[in-house]
C-alpha cells in the first residue's frame, strides 16, 4: 500500500451546550464526532458513509481546517495540522481542498466563474503569477469538461451538474494532493450524477489525487471507494476495503444499513432479507453507554451497555487473518452476514 | 379504473412566454395498484400530480387540454367546492418535505383531528381520539402523549409518518406520494416505505409514487411510467422495464446507477443535460442525448407506440423501441 498522506487519530468535536446569558455555564455537549481514527493513503479513495447526524460532515470540515477539533490529531505527511496557524496552516490548506455538497449555495452568485475558480490564486499567489491566471482558469474549465469560453458567465447560467464541475475546478486550482468531497453528487439528477462521478474518477488518475468521499448513498460510495468507513453517532463502527464492507459486513449497523438500500431490481424484492431497524438514532447530546448502537441492535446484551467496543479486528473473526471478514469492526458480537450478494442481474 | 389521466396538457405563463410543463401525459392507476412515476427534476411528474389533486397554482399554471377521470368522473369539469370535498376524503397527497407541509404552530393532534372536524363534522374531543388512533396506526410510539406535541418535536421519519396518517385519515381511494422518502435516511426510508406498502394493501388504495429513485421503484411499484421533458416516454409493468427497457432514456438511467453488489467499471453516463422547458428540442425531446437517434427523431415527435414483443401492456415513445428492447444498434 502507498504511504499514508492523512492520519487521523482520536478525533473529537464537541459543541458545548450552555445555559444562562450573564453567567454562562456548560450544561452538556453535542458529541458530533467522538473518537474517529482512520488513515488515507496516497492515491486512494476513502469513502465515509453514515446517516444524517452521524458526524461525517463535521469530520470533513475538520480535515480541511474549517473547524478545530476538541481533541485528537490530523497528521498530514506526519505533521499534526490541528494546531497550526499562520503561514504553516496556509501552506497545508493549499494541499487539502474541499468540494461542497450544494452547488447552488457554495458558489457566490455575484462572481463570474473565472473569479470563483481564480480566487484561490489571490490567497496563494505563488501558484500562478497574475498574468497567467486567466489561462490557468480556462485550462481548469477544460479539464472538468466545461467550455473555456464561458469564463465570464455567472453561476446561475449553469445547470446543477455544471455548477458542481465549477466547484471541482475550484478545488483543483491549487493543485492539491487531497480532496475532501462532502456529498458532491447528492444534489444532482441521476443522469448527471454518473457524469460527475466519472469526472472525479478521471481527475484522480490524472492528478494523482487522494479523496475522502463522504456520502449517504451506499452504491455510489462503493463505486468510487477503495476503502469504506461506516459512521454511526460520531464514531466509525466498521472500516475496510470495499468488498470487505459490502460483501462481508460484520457490524450489525452496517448490515442493517446495507439491507435497507433499495435495489434497482424488482426480482430481488422477495428474495432479500431486510433488516428493518426500529426507532431513531439517539441524540448526540445523550449518547448511550457502552456501544452506541445497542439501543437499536437486535444482538445487544448486557455487555454492550457496559463495555465500549473498540474498532479492531474482532478476536472471534481472527481465525483467518487474511479472510475478508477479518477487518476492523466495533462490535462485541461481530459476525459475517451476507446482505447484498446475489441481487440478480439487472442491466449493466 | 380508479384514476385515468388522458393526454393532459399543462402550461405555465412566464415572463418569457408560456412553457409546456406537461405535454400530453396519459396514465392510469387501479385500486390496490402502485404506479411509480419516475423522472428527473423538471420532467413534469409533480405538476401532473398537482393537476390531479387540483392544487396547481393557477395562474401561472393553466390546464390546456386532456381529462382526468377519477372514478369515472372528469375532475376538470367539477366545480372547485366539489373538488375540495374529494381532496382528503377520496384522494390525498403526501409531500416530500414533512416539516414545511405541517403547520408549526398547531399540535399534530389538532392537524390530524382537523380532517375529521372539517370533513366528518366531529367534535374536537372525538377528533382528538381519532388522531391518537391514527398515530397508533402509523406506529408512532406513545401516541397519547405525543398527540399534544408540535411538528418540530418529531424526527424526520416520525413527521413523515404523521403526513401518512393525515393522508390516510379518511381512508381515501387514491394516495399520491411525491418523493415521500427523499429527505429521509435509508434505514428510515425503509421503515416508511414498508409502512406505506402495508397500509395500501390493507385499505386497497391506489398509490401513485412520484420518485427519481430507481431502487425505491423496484421495491414497491407494480407499474412504472417514465417521464422526460413533460411526456411519458415509457410505461410498463415493473419487472419488464428492469429486464429490458424499451426506451433509450430508461435504459440510460438504469445503466448509469452504480450497484451495491459489485464495484463495476466506469459508469455509463447519458451525455448532455435534461432540456430546459423553454427550449425543448424538435422531434423527440431526448434525441440530442440519445445513442440511437436518427434523422427521423430530429423531425418527428414519436407517439406512444405499443410494445408488442412482450406480454404485459407496454408503451414506448421511441421510434426505435424494437432496437432498444433487443439491444441492437446500441452504441
Amino acid at each position: 500500500m502507498a504511504e499514508p498522506i492523512l492520519e487521523v487519530s482520536g478525533l473529537v468535536k464537541h459543541y458545548p451546550l450552555t445555559r444562562g446569558i450573564l453567567f454562562r455555564k456548560q450544561v452538556g455537549a453535542v458529541r458530533a464526532v467522538d473518537g474517529v481514527d482512520f488513515t488515507l493513503h496516497r492515491g486512494e479513495t476513502l469513502g465515509i458513509v453514515g446517516e444524517s447526524g452521524c458526524g461525517k460532515s463535521t469530520v470533513a470540515r475538520m480535515l480541511v481546517n474549517l473547524e478545530r477539533p476538541t481533541a485528537g490529531s490530523i497528521k498530514y505527511k506526519g505533521e499534526d495540522i490541528t494546531r497550526l496557524s499562520g503561514r504553516a496552516l496556509k501552506a497545508v490548506r493549499r494541499n487539502i481542498q474541499m468540494v461542497f455538497q450544494d452547488p447552488y449555495t457554495s458558489l457566490n452568485p455575484r462572481m463570474t466563474v473565472g473569479d470563483i475558480i481564480g480566487e484561490p490564486y489571490d490567497i496563494h499567489p505563488e501558484v500562478a503569477p497574475k498574468g497567467d491566471r486567466r489561462r490557468r482558469v480556462q485550462e481548469l474549465l477544460d479539464v472538468v469538461g466545461l467550455n473555456p469560453e464561458h469564463i465570464n458567465r455567472y453561476p446561475h447560467q449553469f445547470s446543477g451538474g455544471q455548477r458542481q464541475r465549477i466547484g471541482i475546478a475550484r478545488g483543483l486550482a491549487l493543485r492539491p494532493e487531497v480532496i475532501v468531497a462532502d456529498e458532491p453528487v447528492s444534489a444532482l439528477d441521476v443522469s448527471v450524477q454518473a457524469q460527475v462521478i466519472n469526472l472525479m474518477d478521471r481527475l484522480q488518475n490524472e492528478f494523482d489525487l487522494s479523496y475522502v468521499f463522504i456520502a449517504h448513498d451506499l452504491s455510489i460510495v462503493r463505486h468510487i471507494s477503495d476503502r469504506v468507513g461506516v459512521m454511526y453517532l460520531g464514531r466509525i463502527v466498521e472500516i475496510g476495503r470495499d468488498a470487505e464492507i459490502y460483501d462481508h459486513p460484520t457490524h450489525p449497523y452496517t448490515q442493517a444499513l446495507l439491507s435497507a438500500v433499495p435495489v434497482p431490481d424488482p426480482e430481488a424484492r422477495d428474495r432479500r432479507a431486510r433488516i428493518i431497524l426500529t426507532g431513531d438514532v439517539p441524540s448526540p447530546t445523550n449518547v448511550p453507554s457502552g456501544c452506541r448502537f445497542r439501543t437499536r441492535c437486535w444482538k445487544a446484551e448486557d455487555r454492550c451497555a457496559r463495555e465500549v467496543p473498540v474498532l479492531a479486528v474482532p478476536s472471534r473473526l481472527r481465525t483467518t487473518p487474511t479472510g475478508p471478514e477479518a477487518h476492523d469492526s466495533a462490535c462485541h458480537f461481530a459476525q459475517v452476514a451476507t446482505v447484498v450478494a446475489g441481487q440478480g442481474n439487472g442491466p449493466g | 379504473m380508479l384514476l385515468e389521466v388522458r393526454d393532459l396538457q399543462v402550461e405555465f405563463r412566464t415572463r418569457d412566454g408560456s412553457v409546456k410543463a406537461v405535454n400530453g401525459v396519459t396514465y392510469a392507476v387501479d385500486a390496490g395498484e402502485t404506479l411509480a412515476v419516475l423522472g428527473e427534476s423538471g420532467s413534469g411528474k409533480s405538476v401532473t400530480a398537482q393537476a390531479v389533486m387540483g392544487i396547481l397554482d393557477m395562474p401561472p399554471g393553466r390546464i390546456t387540454g386532456g381529462e382526468i377521470l377519477f372514478q369515472e368522473r372528469d375532475l376538470l369539469k367539477l366545480k372547485e367546492d366539489e373538488r375540495r370535498k374529494l381532496r382528503g376524503a377520496e384522494m390525498a397527497m403526501i409531500f416530500q418535505d414533512a416539516l414545511s407541509s405541517l403547520n408549526p404552530v398547531l399540535t399534530v393532534g389538532d392537524q390530524l383531528g382537523e380532517m375529521f372536524v372539517v370533513h366528518r363534522g366531529m367534535s374536537r374531543k372525538d377528533a382528538r381520539a381519532k388522531a391518537v388512533e391514527l398515530m397508533d396506526r402509523v406506529r408512532i410510539p406513545a401516541a397519547k402523549e405525543r398527540v399534544k406535541q408540535y411538528p418540530h418535536q418529531f424526527s424526520g421519519g416520525m413527521r413523515q409518518r404523521i403526513m401518512i396518517a393525515m393522508a390516510l385519515a379518511l381512508e381515501p381511494a387514491l394516495i399520491i406520494a411525491d418523493e415521500p422518502t427523499t429527505a429521509l435516511d435509508v434505514t428510515v426510508q425503509a421503515q416508511v416505505m414498508d409502512l406505506l406498502a402495508e397500509l395500501r394493501r390493507e385499505y386497497r388504495m391506489g398509490l401513485i409514487l412520484i420518485t427519481h429513485d430507481l431502487g425505491v421503484v423496484a421495491d414497491v411499484a407494480d407499474r412504472i411510467a417514465v417521464m422526460y421533458a413533460g411526456r411519458i416516454v415509457e410505461s410498463a409493468p415493473v419487472h419488464d422495464i428492469y429486464k429490458a427497457p424499451a426506451h433509450p432514456y430508461t435504459k440510460g438511467l438504469l445503466e448509469s446507477i452504480p450497484r451495491l453488489d459489485h464495484k463495476g467499471r466506469e459508469l455509463y453516463a447519458i451525455k448532455g443535460l435534461p432540456p430546459g422547458l423553454m427550449n425543448i428540442p424538435q422531434g423527440c425531446a431526448f434525441h440530442p442525448r440519445c445513442p440511437l437517434a436518427q434523422d427521423l427523431c430530429r423531425t418527428d415527435v414519436p407517439p406512444l407506440y405499443e410494445v408488442t414483443d412482450t406480454d404485459g401492456a407496454r408503451h414506448s415513445a421511441c421510434h426505435f423501441w424494437r432496437e432498444c428492447l433487443h439491444g441492437r444498434a446500441d452504441s
